[in-house]
């Protein structure tokens, strides 16, 4: 079968392309409130976003991708893998080719958008329309209206309690202090279970639901007070107020959102690479095959090339427009967003982190953190959203009709 | 507009109030020098100060426009956006006083303020000058707040618009005091209703810096 090997080199540095697009231009949605804060610098950032989207890929981020693989496409027109094969590879090119036209025109695309689309476009042209799992479907749409949403709802909360329980006390900086491991122990909470909580890591530590969340409690306890104590021993200036604890915080939620990053934005990169992969080492597609560690590895890789060649052009005009937002900001819209995504890639829906980040800085804009917030331009993100599912659709469809002449 | 994110941050209109507020500032100054030199006897320069007030209202005024050009709908700020816009609108009119102020001189420069008058004019311009100064600390202390929402910024914030209120008291007086000595004074009635007239519109730089303070107290209300 060597023109299943040729097809899945094509593949490989398809897949490679999208994960190194996921890279240069979504890691700025994750990093930029902690950059944009003065937590970290841009070095920084791009070393925790490169390891941390590796990391959150491998251990995390399995879930995902078995949904966009099997999830909205039937598993029944898998069963004449040169179809499938086809029709994997042109979804792949038409993410790709969707992913290239925004950057090039500036135009907020989403990758997850892409992909997704150019599944729908494969399936439809292999097996019509009956083959699509509306019901599926409609799960993954639902989560992209939700997942803003839920986004703002955290930020918002969170950035209220922050003003209520810290900020508009009369010692804030003590109060900062004191509360500390209550923040630091929920974001690592929520880390500690997305590592157990259906993963290979949390099956092979033989952990039930229970167990897990019992494991995930009592580890972000303990590890929520050494890191309060870390911040006591580091924070000298005690007249800066709460800003600087939260300081200290940020560097801890810009890793939560790169891992949630990677975690998520894995699958848009390797999902149909998966589907070549299997169809080629097995020749067909069961209902059931684990997504290897070594592809997952792939991904993220590639995601951390994106961001080490690319990531600190866009970083750099990052730091300059975001100068408003403060480390109470940054923490809140960080926590809601890699919360959002995490939670998402943990039921299985391959959410948008751009989407997650932006609806986090409006929560807080709501709560009257920011001094000034375009929230017109939402609208316009949503349009592009809508659009970018049926073109890359559509595109996905004519290439796999110009490879179905070719092959 | 490529990175989404991004996109949503825009330019902070309180730094453009920031700047109006200081173009403000500048003009007292000029607005100072302008009423001594006119109450002294050979003033030569009471035409250049009052050109650069001319300039200065001409800058704040492109300020003025420009924050209000770059507010779009659905902007999420800490205040309500018609709040900005009046608290603008009062700080803009205490600079266009002050330009109104020493144009009313100018249309009859001869001949001039009265000896018996000096006096109280002196008490009443420098009544003006301090709520002016104290807008632009407002609007950074203002600043401060929305950053931290602590209570004892809310505090400090109280404070100066309490005293803009005193001061605005004061200058009321002093105004009065003009006015009552004007109107029983033995001259050309022209000269009278130019001095009163005057004592009007300096005392309502006051006024306005007043009001811009009862927008702020609106602004940093809980």
């Amino acid at each position: 079968m060597t023109q299943g090997y040729i097809v899945l080199i094509i593949g490989y540095i398809f897949g490679f392309y999208m994960a190194w697009n996921i890279g240069a231009n979504d890691v700025a949605n994750a990093m930029a409130s902690s950059v944009g804060a003065k937590a970290i610098t841009i070095r920084q950032a791009i070393f925790l976003a490169a390891i941390l989207n590796i990391l959150g890929a491998v251990f995390v981020g399995s879930h995902v991708t078995d949904t966009i693989r099997k999830g909205i496409v039937s598993t029944e027109i898998m069963t004449d893998p040169h179809i499938a094969l086809i029709g994997a590879l042109s979804a792949l090119l038409a993410a790709a080719l969707w992913v290239s036209f925004a950057t090039w025109k500036s135009l907020p695309v989403s990758t997850t958008h892409s992909i997704v689309g150019a599944m729908i476009g494969f399936g439809i042209m292999a097996g019509g329309f009956n083959v699509i799992n509306w019901g599926n479907l409609l799960a993954v749409v639902l989560s992209w209206i939700i997942s803003p949403f839920f986004s703002i709802v955290i930020a918002f909360v969170v950035f209220k309690i922050i003003v209520r329980l810290i900020l508009s006390r009369k010692n804030s900086f003590e109060q900062a202090l004191r509360l500390s491991p209550f923040f630091i122990g929920i974001t690592l909470f929520v880390v500690v279970l997305s590592f157990l909580f259906k993963t290979p890591l949390g099956e092979k530590l033989a952990l039930g639901p229970q167990a897990a969340l019992a494991y995930a409690v009592l580890v972000s306890a303990l590890l929520g007070f050494g890191a309060t104590v870390l911040i006591k021993l580091s924070v000298t200036d005690i007249t800066s107020g709460a800003e600087e604890i939260f300081k200290k915080i940020q560097v801890g939620t810009a890793c939560y959102v790169a891992l949630a990053q990677g975690a998520n934005d894995v699958a848009n990169a390797i999902g149909p690479l998966a589907v070549i992969y299997f169809l080629v080492k097995t020749g067909n597609v069961g209902a059931k095959v684990p997504v290897p560690i070594f592809l997952l590895l792939f991904g993220g890789i590639g995601i951390a090339c994106g961001i080490a060649m690319a990531g600190h052009r866009v970083m750099e005009t990052m730091g300059e427009k975001i100068t408003t937002l403060s480390n109470t900001r940054g923490f809140s819209v960080e926590f809601a967003a890699a919360t959002t995504v995490l939670v998402a890639s943990k039921m299985g829906l391959p959410v948008s982190t751009t989407h997650a980040a932006v609806g986090g800085v409006l929560g807080v804009g709501l709560a009257r953190g920011i001094e000034a917030v375009n929230f017109g331009i939402v609208y316009k993100i949503m349009v592009y959203w809508i659009l970018t599912v049926p073109a890359a659709a559509l595109t996905s469809m004519v290439i796999f009709k110009m490879l179905h002449l070719i092959f | 507009m490529r990175i989404p994110f991004f996109s949503m941050f825009m330019t902070s209109p309180f730094e453009g109030l920031q700047e109006h507020a200081e173009k403000v500032k500048e003009c007292a100054w000029a607005f100072q020098q302008a009423i001594e030199c006119h109450l002294a006897d050979k003033c030569r320069t009471f035409e250049e100060f009052r050109q650069e007030v001319i300039q200065l209202e001409r800058e704040a005024d492109t300020i003025k426009r420009r924050i209000r050009g770059h507010l779009p709908k659905g902007t999420l700020m800490p205040v309500y956006n018609f709040l900005l816009f009046r608290y603008l609108r009062e700080q803009d009119q205490v600079i266009d006083s002050v330009e109104d102020a020493l144009d009313w001189i100018s249309f009859r420069s001869e001949p001039g303020i009265p000896a018996e008058l000096e006096k109280e004019f002196v008490i009443l311009t420098d009544a003006v000058i301090d709520p002016i100064e104290e807008l632009s600390k407002m609007v950074v202390e203002a600043r401060k707040y929305f950053k931290n929402y602590s209570e004892e910024q809310r505090v400090v914030i109280k404070n100066i618009i309490r005293n803009l209120r005193q001061q605005e008291h004061e200058a009321d007086k002093a105004e009065d005091m003009v006015k009552q000595k004007v109107l029983n004074m033995n001259i050309d009635p022209v000269t009278v209703f130019h001095m009163v007239r005057l004592a009007e519109i300096i005392g309502s730089i006051a006024d306005h810096a007043e009001n811009a303070g009862d927008m702020m107290r609106a602004m940093v209300a809980r």
